[in-house]
């Protein structure tokens, strides 16, 4: 059961309904009584048009025990900053601030910041989860973004130990001359590294998310695609991909699959063209377990089509919570 | 008490004559190699600068007043008055 991990990632293809299930799953989370938070990090931010509630950039209880939050990248990497600047305002010289304020405005500016803000977010909310909520759901962005924000704890942490690693052999060396050039050694960095403490602080916040997102009773990626031949290929190479980060694949959804009551010339081609795609599906996802989800009479917004939605999963995942 | 201060003062020879042998050298070679060291990791830091890849470029944003302080005392050593055109407005 999808909904026995603390953490669930929806993805696919752009337009496939990853927003209408993970807000599904968020919904049955939250009425089997699970304090449950559900995170967009999706720039085209539907949540709050799926719900028809407003959601915004600080979770907001929308619902009984349900809460929602849309992640603005461009706002994050605003914050981010800020709290940079502040940070190291008071041991930065004076004379130094202007310049260390502008190079680290032009970083702002750089590409891949507003991404790194996202990924700070991320980690940060996974760590502040703990005694908040009980499920966090993330509706993530289309899938080559996602796959590469989930890949970037490893490789962070790994780069990060590096960088660790060379400032406390710089700090040990420092503390080696300081002593026996006693009083000619003037400058060196301070007894308390603050450096340091930020760098390492980051790092362990990295490692406690990859810790999560790569145990599968803790976390699982949930692919969502359409009986298509393009969202399945994708679907496909995700599946690759987050094998080879070693981040568990709990399921795989066919949203929009044809109803029986589609009846009618047209409708049989497709489902002719459909039958093939199910199968090749089948065949491709076969080791991971594959859910079919019908295709509605209308769009899905609002609770009552989203509870309509629920109705459709799989017994096996509505049951009740532990 | 004369004998005291004789072997006193003759130990703190032998002293100088040890640190001058011994740690004199060694202390600028530590102190080589601690510029190295400081040298090295600002450079892992702020790889992206020199054009080589460094993923996590804007965690590092905190290193810049100690980035921009050596470069400050970089162009002093090297006897420029003011930094370089196209470089940290240091001073």
């Amino acid at each position: 059961m999808l909904l026995a991990r603390e953490v669930l990632f929806f993805g696919g293809k752009g337009g496939v309904g990853k927003t209408t299930l993970a807000s599904a799953f968020a919904l049955l989370a939250a009425e089997r009584g699970q304090r449950t938070l559900l995170v967009s990090t999706d720039p085209a931010h539907s949540t709050g048009d799926i719900l028809e509630l407003s959601v915004g950039s600080e979770p907001r209880e929308v619902l009984s025990r349900l809460w929602a939050v849309e992640i603005d990248p461009v706002q994050e990497a605003d914050h981010y900053v800020a709290d940079v600047k502040a940070r190291i305002a008071d041991t930065t010289p004076p004379r130094l601030m202007a310049e260390v304020e502008r190079q680290i405005d032009i970083a702002r500016v750089s590409p891949g910041a507003e991404e790194a803000a996202l990924f700070e977010r991320f980690t940060r909310i996974m760590e502040e989860a703990g005694d908040r909520y009980d499920r966090l759901i993330f509706d993530t962005a289309p899938l080559g973004h996602t796959l590469r924000l989930l890949s970037l704890p490893e490789q962070m942490a790994t780069w990060m130990s590096g960088l660790i690693g060379r400032r406390k052999k710089v700090n040990a060396l420092g503390r080696m001359w300081r002593r026996v050039a006693g009083a000619a050694a003037g400058d060196g960095s301070p007894p308390h590294d603050r450096v340091l403490a930020a760098l390492e602080q980051r790092k362990a916040r990295f490692e406690r998310a990859r810790t999560v997102l790569t145990d599968a009773r803790r976390s699982a990626f949930v692919l969502v695609a359409t009986p298509e031949r393009l969202p399945l290929l994708e679907a496909e190479k995700a599946v690759g991909t987050l094998e080879r980060y070693g981040i568990p694949v709990g399921a795989v959804f066919l949203n929009r699959v044809l109803p029986d009551e589609a009846a009618g010339e047209f409708f049989e081609r497709r489902r002719e063209r459909e039958a093939r795609y199910l199968d090749q599906a089948t065949a491709t996802f076969s080791g991971h377990t594959m859910h079919l989800i019908p295709l509605q009479e209308t769009d899905v917004h609002g609770l009552a089509a989203l509870r309509r939605i629920v109705a459709t999963l799989p017994e096996s995942e509505r049951g009740a919570l532990s | 008490m004369r004998w005291w201060s004789g072997l006193r003062r003759r130990l703190r020879a032998a002293r100088e004559i040890y640190e001058g042998m011994f740690v004199a050298p060694y202390r600028s070679q530590i102190y080589r190699e601690y510029l190295e060291q400081r040298d090295l990791f600002l450079l892992a830091g702020f790889s992206d600068l020199l054009g080589a890849p460094n993923p996590v470029a804007f965690y590092t944003l905190e290193l810049y007043p100690e980035l921009i302080e050596q470069f400050h005392q970089w162009h002093l050593r090297l006897g420029m008055e003011h930094p370089p055109e196209g470089g940290f407005r240091c001073c």
